[in-house]
């Protein structure tokens, strides 16, 4: 088994690990670093619930491998919440709008919909739909999830944080 | 939203107790669970549909760095005991398997070797050096080959591939097929469809030294509890009999559970015959056997051995974690046998090719009617498969009989004959999956539409002319059940016509197709028994009612809140707001004083089923409000000593109980429950055993457009509308969550969604790039009108779980007929894709 020293930071703290070279970026999250929003639907890159930012950018942590991470800035699930342990205004429209329902898909929307509100272009319907459109949900038939992510962007300020 | 005010939550869009965990992250999901010392668990599985095991090699994999231990077929089989199942219907074989395949694998996937390593990926290595060598035999690969009297027997002791054979005819059938003026046929076919919610199945047997804990994503965990309990407990014959002359007080214990079950259900079980279980043992005289040592091992296990089921968050599971299975009494065995705990998440890959299917099977529908479109009768001849191995505790079976009951709808046909067949295939086994009966609705659904097309009459008008109207009711379906007054299908129906806009669009239709567009419009017209009349679980099977009774125990805490425990495992549903609302309501509470406790079944009353059938609403809501008006009770009686007032006179305001006009003078539920102790009841608490009251239907329409591109064959809904009447909404965005998630699934089943083998029984679909679950591009705006027929009841609620699954496929592929119709197309299968459509079209040869 070989083992490779990275160093990255998880949600603003900064962490040195020796990893196996095989381990995912999921399963180091996971199980190394026991960050368990951050959830396997197939493992194979499809259904989107294991997204994490990389760098501000969307990625599919089931398919890159935890050495990749060396030197990049990583947010997850937990790294949402606001410092107090409040909700933030992202999270705050999927509650108020009923968005999930088992929500085992949450982690990986909230991720992807925190990147495309960061990026702050304008969104339609159409083209969130699109956008969300590598994420699967087996409960909701998305509707609350657009209503959510409507809401959100209503209220996140232009350009601004979510 | 309110969530700290008292008053009336119930009807109130409440925000989700639920959502603050699950929102950031801190859900405990199966895969989370972490124990100390724990070892990890992957399975060896079939690379063939059917063969013979001939040896399997384990040397190598033993030595494999990290493995702690290799469990074959054989050695498996010195630790458990085979499933039986228990839930026989007279006529039907039922063949009883083991947790490991043995002699012979009979599906891909077959569990064949367990290992049991330091890590997952420890594990997956040693897999990889088990060899096992394997004589193959001919598959059998669809329902065709199964009822071929030359096909391989998958179970030689039923010498045939045909489980179950029985008709049940309800009315004069024969003098009504004779005497009507026309009779319509067509061969209805629906394909092996899979639940796939987003998290798999998983469990983590954990060895404590006081108890077995087993973690699973489950939705029925005191019926996984008792599987297991059955499964795990060999001992041989010495042993057991000592056990038993040693542990007096658990027989004692045991047999007053059985007692206590059989007098609250003592009504039921008189209905009962032994008819099923007679023609089993027939069949297979083993059965008594493993019978005998199942029971009797059960009674003597040592209480640590007895697993104690413990549910957390669950990631969706639509029916196919309600059952025990294989791989769930192969851990708990591997645990208890290492004195270890041992965890198992199943991999995606694992989960598409075994984890469960559902609706492969085909109806023959032949539909009696007079000259004007009168349905007269009904006659189908239904053979489903299911797959290699029953599904436990309840399966295939029980799922026809449901068909039975609902498939003549709420039309008055006076005749109504099934045939039913189930028969085995090497594939995955036949799950419950959201609506398990809903073909019954698919085939009759599209049967009218094509009756209404060959006598020129309207879609719309020939379920006008058909349907029970409320100045009809309350009337009996010719298959038993009483249609009660609130029965409101016919009223769903209408508003729909009324929303949908049914004139206006054939104009728009004829406008398109010359243009070249092609529009369809589809209705179906549903209701579901959720929780249905009193006298639906006879009809169903005998005695059925002492499967369907709902638990709920209500307790005031110390510091003043109101713990609600409930054998229901939500996996999606909300029932921590939704019971929670109810509780909250009788109590007069806030929201958030009430707590909804769940999944363990240390802490929560016992009952067979768990959450499904869409019974969460209208049952455990049901049995919460009783339950807590009870609570309400004795709280008003203690705080009426502690103020010195009269009962009667005795008020609860937004949590404070006071005196009615003066609400200075009050005390709290903190106050009630600490004054209760010094009076010597250490919690006040109410337990109720809920039977549904008079029950009740849940009914609805919908109604769907669909554009076809002549080009692509893709079909696109532009509009998608569900009318229907659940009763008193407890959370209106819960309810409208469900309905739309399940048209979701509809949509996925009709027009993207195919579990695929091959003719040789080779499993062709195992990522979700070839099982295709839809996303947010697919999904349409649903729109969705809610009818509230009035009532009495005193628990108005109905179920909305299913009932989207089991109204889209038929709307769709109704829709999808009406924009082909000029073409003379006639849609009988249920599987429409891109090919299939410009197949219909003329536009490509069939393949």
């Amino acid at each position: 088994m070989t083992y490779v020293n990275i160093t990255f930071s998880v949600n603003g703290s900064d962490v040195s690990s020796s990893v196996l070279v095989r381990q995912s970026l999921a399963d180091f999250l996971r199980e190394d670093q026991r960050l368990t929003g951050t959830h396997l639907g197939c493992e194979h890159g499809v259904c989107g619930a294991c997204t994490v930012l990389v760098d501000g950018r969307a990625v599919r942590s089931c398919l890159m491998l935890a050495v990749q991470a060396d030197g990049t800035s990583i947010t997850t699930i937990e790294g949402l919440t606001n410092a107090d342990g409040s909700l933030s205004p992202l999270q705050q429209a999927f509650m108020d709008n009923h968005g999930f329902q088992c929500a085992f898909c949450a982690p990986g929307f909230l991720l992807t919909a925190k990147e495309l509100i960061d990026k702050g272009s304008p969104l339609d319907r159409d083209h969130m739909r699109a956008e969300l459109s590598g994420n699967l949900c087996r409960c909701t038939g998305y509707e609350s999830i657009l209503n959510s992510m409507e809401a959100a962007i209503a209220a996140a300020p232009s350009g601004g944080q979510p | 939203m309110r969530s700290s005010l008292a008053g009336k939550f119930v009807g109130s869009s409440v925000t989700r107790k639920e959502d603050r965990r699950l929102l950031t992250g801190q859900g405990r999901y199966i895969a989370d669970v972490v124990v100390d010392d724990m070892l990890h668990a992957a399975f060896l599985r079939s690379p063939h549909p059917h063969a013979e095991i001939v040896n399997v090699n384990t040397a190598a994999a033993r030595t494999s760095p990290g493995v702690v231990a290799l469990y074959t077929g054989t050695e498996m089989q010195k630790l458990t005991n085979p499933f039986v199942n228990l839930a026989m219907l007279p006529g039907l074989y039922s063949p009883i398997f083991w947790p490991l395949a043995t002699e012979r694998v009979r599906m891909i996937g077959d569990p064949v070797a367990l290992v049991v390593a330091a890590s997952r990926a420890e594990a997956e290595d040693a897999l990889a050096l088990i060899d096992v060598e394997y004589r193959v035999l001919a598959p059998v690969a669809t329902i065709g080959n199964a009822m071929s009297s030359t096909s391989e027997k998958l179970w030689p002791k039923n010498n045939s591939n045909v489980m179950f054979d029985h008709t049940d005819t309800y009315g004069d059938v024969d003098a009504v097929f004779n005497s009507a003026a026309h009779v319509f046929t067509e061969r209805f076919t629906s394909h092996r469809q899979s639940n796939q919610p987003m998290e798999t199945r998983g469990c983590v047997a954990e060895v404590t030294p006081d108890e077995l804990v087993f973690h699973s994503a489950t939705q029925s965990a005191h019926s996984l509890r008792w599987i297991l309990a059955m499964g795990t407990s060999k001992a041989d014959a010495r042993a057991t009999a000592q056990a038993l002359r040693a542990n007096q007080a658990r027989l004692k214990s045991f047999a007053k559970g059985a007692k206590d079950f059989l007098t609250t259900n003592k009504n039921d079980v008189g209905k009962n015959d032994n008819a099923g279980m007679i023609h089993q043992v027939k069949r297979d005289r083993s059965t008594l056997k493993h019978l005998g040592k199942l029971f009797v091992n059960t009674l003597a296990v040592d209480a640590r051995k007895l697993p104690r089921v413990v549910a957390d968050d669950i990631g969706g599971a639509f029916g196919v974690k309600g059952h025990a299975t294989r791989e769930d009494v192969a851990i708990c065995a591997a645990a208890l046998n290492l004195g270890r705990s041992v965890k198992w998440i199943e991999d995606r890959v694992e989960h598409l090719t075994v984890g469960g299917t559902a609706r492969d099977e085909t109806i023959n529908l032949s539909m009696a009617v007079d000259h004007d479109g009168h349905i007269l009768g009904m006659r189908a001849d239904l053979v489903m498969d299911q797959g290699a191995y029953p599904a436990i505790p309840f399966g295939a079976p029980l799922f026809t009989r449901i068909m039975k009951v609902m498939m003549p709808g709420t039309y008055r046909a006076q005749a109504f004959e099934l045939r039913t067949r189930i028969v085995s295939t090497n594939k995955a086994h036949y799950v419950a999956y959201r609506g398990p009966w809903a073909n019954e609705t698919w085939a009759r659904e599209r049967m009218i539409d094509i009756v209404a097309r060959r006598l020129g009459l309207s879609s719309a008008e020939m379920r006008l002319r058909n349907m029970y109207g409320a100045d009809e009711l309350p009337v009996k379906m010719v298959t038993g059940p009483t249609l009660d007054k609130e029965m409101s299908a016919k009223a769903t129906l209408e508003k729909a016509i009324e929303v949908a806009d049914f004139t206006g669009f054939r104009a728009r239709q004829i406008a398109a197709r010359q243009q070249g567009r092609l529009l369809g419009l589809g209705i179906a017209t549903f209701h579901e028994a959720a929780p249905g009349p009193p006298d639906f679980a006879d009809a169903l099977l005998p005695g059925g009612g002492m499967l369907t009774r709902e638990p709920i125990r209500t307790v005031l805490n110390a510091d003043g809140t109101v713990s609600v425990f409930t054998q229901q495992v939500p996996h999606g549903q909300s029932h921590e707001t939704t019971l929670a609302q109810v509780a909250a309501d009788e109590l007069g509470v806030p929201l958030d004083q009430v707590r909804v406790v769940y999944g363990d079944t240390k802490q929560t009353p016992f009952a067979i089923l768990g959450t499904g059938g869409s019974r969460g609403g209208p049952m455990a809501g049901g049995a919460s409000m009783i339950a807590s008006q009870d609570l309400r009770t004795q709280i008003i009686r203690e705080a009426a000593d502690l103020l010195e007032a009269h009962v009667d006179d005795v008020q609860i305001t937004d949590g404070r109980i006071h005196v009615a006009g003066v609400p200075s003078i009050s005390v709290s539920f903190a106050d009630v429950a600490a004054a209760a102790k010094v009076a010597g009841r250490d919690h006040l608490t109410s337990s109720v055993s809920y039977d549904g009251g008079r029950g009740g239907w849940v009914q609805a329409t919908h109604v769907c457009e669909v554009e076809i591109d002549p080009g692509t064959g893709i079909v696109s809904l532009p509009r998608y509308v569900v009318v229907e009447d659940c009763g008193d909404l407890i959370n209106p965005a819960i309810v409208d969550g469900q309905i739309r998630g399940g048209v979701a699934q509809g949509i996925g089943a009709v027009l993207y969604e195919k579990v695929m083998y091959d003719d040789e029984a080779n499993f062709q679909s195992s990522t979700f790039m070839d099982y295709l679950i839809p996303t947010a591009m697919e999904i349409p705006h649903v729109e969705i009108h809610h009818l509230e027929t009035p009532t009495d009841k005193p628990a108005n609620f109905r179920g909305v779980g299913e009932g989207g699954m089991i109204g889209a496929p038929a709307a769709i592929t109704n829709a999808v007929e009406d924009a082909l119709a000029h073409l003379g197309v006639t849609v009988t299968e249920q599987y429409l894709p891109p090919t299939r459509i410009l197949e219909l079209m003329g536009t490509i040869e069939r393949s």
